[in-house]
């Protein structure tokens, strides 16, 4: 769901972005719907977006007998990125698509391949942040299905109470309870995860910073896709390669921090085997699925920075559907997207799979009953202290940041090293986009 | 021959084999037998709860029965490429051993570039487009065997050379025309080799992900080996119901392999032996 995860491989991403440059003469043909009344929609298979986008679908055909909606599963991470670029260059796309926003949304060429929604009466009940995660030009995406996420550290609520810690407000804090969780000696203060497949949960110290990051330089943003202001030498953005290398060499980490997966991370933090967790919210969706009573035990707080009156969290959009232009039943997948955008349409996905965080559609409440690390979430966003992750500001995005934080987090590479190699590595992708300054 | 020391190493041998390949298959018993939460923690061990039923039957249901359709796709799709392999195959590797020529050079190139030459997956779907074969079964098949062949034509011209050139003359002194000498003579002759062919392609035919992932888009399409993305995603995965998933994969190789077992290994060693 979020380009946090595994991002494509460098010769694929050629490949694609050549293929961008060529194609679209094609006309659609293959699995899409036609007039038959049938609506397909590809979606990845990630248990939250096939159910929820499942309730959708099922609430939409309950009021509008005549039409059926069909979903394609497809994979996720890299290989999943891989086939919604072949399949928007083929023309082969179903009529609509579920797809992340942010930086991958920008590589899939939008403006040639989607159709513009900022005409359609919907979007104005979409909330104008998540229009700026799926904008190109003066042009709009996609319609939001899911819940915010936000980008911080997972917490074990029992063990917090038995030592009598509290939420730390600056990073000072943070390393203060670690040392107290070590010296207790129970548990391990944090856990990292660099086993297979779950590599993409080392990059959380750097990627929910962006809260203090842009809380020191507002428009380091603006700056970084413009090649004036990098990693390397931005004190602030350096920091979470920083946080990343003091809590390896402080000897925080978990004993199995190499080899254990983001499942054993998970069982680690419910269990309280492990205190704290730097993940996305949406954990809480597979710890629901995993081990329902453990949701009691977890809290939440925004990665904490240098200023302990200015402490928000980074937040991540949810993935949207998308029109292709190549459809050949735009009304019906319209008014399908209509639905998606109201009320009606989130309290499907509530009952469905429940929520993690809040929704982007106006109007649209959660319920009171929420776990205690969803509640937490919430409170920052009714504070209104949120900022989007970076990958929602800028384009620029490198395929290796996870390989270098890796590095980082097993005490390989400095975190000076790690910010340069990494400036170094999204040069490459910001050249095949095309940007300016670069 | 009775030495104690080749005994011991016997048994030594066969335990070694049985715990490579038999621990793996319990692991993947009891993680299918496993409710989700203890299938989590991936260990190797009992389940407190057995709920193998279950988890067929989820497995089987999931997603509007897909694994059915898949078992029925990956079945033809199998059959039908291993069929057109082991035919062509045989026919080019025999007429290129048997008649060689000036154009010889240019075809062996031709097979070695179908080793070498890595398929391109855009290209090859506007190409499936123009043809109408896209998103087909019998577009699929024609890619499985597009990027099988050359392996085969291979090894068919170097088994054909060991077949006596007397035997192909015999057989047009008694009056065999060309098609009757090849699939009554020479076919025949191929045995062990068609055999060693049909094990490696099959494998690689039903195993093969890639191809129907990007070639074959669509749930109706499916074959068994995209089911396993019905149950593991990146960020969460039920482990006990992909397990199911493997095993109910893995059980007809392994019974087909319990039926044709004589057949099979009768067929690699006389090709060794000849070899």
């Amino acid at each position: 769901m979020f380009s946090i995860h595994r991002p494509p491989g460098p010769a694929r991403v050629a490949g694609a972005a050549a293929a961008a440059a060529a194609t679209l003469a094609l006309t659609a043909c293959g699995s899409s719907g036609g007039d038959d009344g049938t609506l397909t929609i590809l979606v990845d298979n990630t248990e939250a977006t096939v159910d929820s986008v499942q309730a959708l679908a099922d609430a939409y055909t309950a009021a509008n007998p005549d039409t059926e909606i069909d979903l394609e599963l497809r994979p996720g991470g890299s290989e999943g990125d891989n086939i919604v670029k072949t399949r928007l260059q083929t023309g082969d796309m179903p009529d609509l698509f579920f797809y992340n926003s942010g930086s991958l949304l920008q590589a899939l060429a939008p403006e040639q391949n989607l159709v513009d929604l900022s005409g359609e009466p919907f979007m104005d009940a979409v909330a104008e942040t998540f229009q700026e995660g799926v904008r190109s030009d003066d042009r709009v995406f996609g319609v939001p299905v899911g819940n915010a996420v936000g980008g911080g550290v997972l917490y074990n609520l029992p063990a917090y109470e038995d030592l009598g810690l509290e939420v730390p407000r600056t990073w000072d804090e943070f390393t203060a309870n670690n040392q107290a969780i070590l010296d207790a000696g129970d548990a391990a203060p944090v856990i990292q995860t660099y086993g297979p497949d779950s590599t993409w949960t080392s990059q959380l110290f750097v990627l929910a910073d962006n809260y203090n990051v842009l809380a020191a330089e507002p428009d380091f943003a603006e700056r970084y896709t413009a090649n004036e202001a990098h990693y390397a030498d931005t004190p602030a953005a350096m920091a979470g390669f920083e946080h990343l290398q003091e809590v390896n060499e402080a000897g925080f980490l978990n004993e199995d921090f190499a080899s254990a997966s983001y499942a054993d991370g998970l069982a680690a933090l419910a269990s309280g085997e492990g205190v704290h967790y730097p993940m996305l919210t949406n954990a809480i969706t597979e710890l629901r699925a995993t081990d329902p009573d453990a949701l009691d035990d977890i809290g939440f707080f925004a990665l904490p920075g240098e200023d302990p009156d200015d402490v928000g969290v980074t937040t991540w959009l949810p993935g949207a559907l998308y029109l292709p232009q190549t459809t050949d039943d735009q009304a019906a997948a319209e008014d399908f997207l209509a639905f998606a955008a109201s009320v009606e349409g989130c309290d499907a996905q509530t009952e469905a799979v429940g929520v993690t965080g809040p929704y982007f559609i106006d109007g649209c409440t959660i319920p009171e009953d929420v776990p205690p690390g969803v509640a937490q979430l919430q409170e920052y966003f009714d504070a209104g202290l949120t900022a989007p992750a970076l990958e929602f500001l800028s384009p620029v995005k490198g395929p290796a940041l996870e390989q270098i934080t890796v590095e980082v987090g097993s005490g390989i590479r400095s975190a000076e090293d790690a910010a340069a190699l990494y400036d170094e590595d999204v040069k490459k992708q910001a050249q095949q986009l095309g940007l300016e300054g670069w | 021959m009775k030495r104690p020391g080749g005994i011991l190493s016997g048994i030594v041998a066969i335990a070694v084999s049985a715990v490579v390949f038999l621990v793996p298959f319990a692991f993947i018993f009891l993680t299918a037998s496993k409710t989700r939460a203890e299938s989590a923690l991936l260990e190797f061990s009992l389940p407190t709860e057995w709920a193998i039923w279950e988890n067929l039957v989820a497995v089987v249901e999931a997603r509007d029965y897909m694994l059915l359709t898949a078992f029925v796709n990956s079945t033809i799709l199998t059959v039908a490429s291993i069929a057109i392999m082991v035919v062509f195959a045989a026919m080019v590797g025999y007429v290129m051993q048997r008649r060689p020529n000036r154009w010889t050079p240019l075809l062996n190139a031709l097979v070695l570039a179908g080793l070498i030459i890595p398929p391109a997956v855009v290209p090859t779907i506007w190409v499936l487009q123009r043809l109408g074969l896209y998103a087909t079964l019998g577009g699929l098949i024609l890619i499985e065997v597009a990027f099988g062949l050359s392996f085969c034509v291979l090894l068919f011209r170097a088994f054909v050379a060991t077949i006596p050139r007397e035997v192909d003359e015999a057989a047009i002194i008694d009056g065999a025309g060309p098609v009757r000498l090849f699939f009554q003579v020479v076919l025949p002759l191929l045995r062990s080799v068609i055999v060693t062919v049909v094990i490696v392609q099959a494998v690689a035919v039903f195993n093969d992900f890639q191809n129907p992932l990007y070639f074959l888009p669509g749930d109706e399409n499916a074959t068994v080996q995209l089911t396993l993305y019905n149950f593991r995603s990146q960020f969460t995965t039920q482990w006990n119901l992909l397990f199911m998933d493997i095993l109910l994969i893995t059980v007809p190789p392994l019974i087909m392999y319990a039926f044709f077992n004589r057949q099979i290994v009768a067929g690699l060693t006389s090709g060794a032996v000849k070899g």
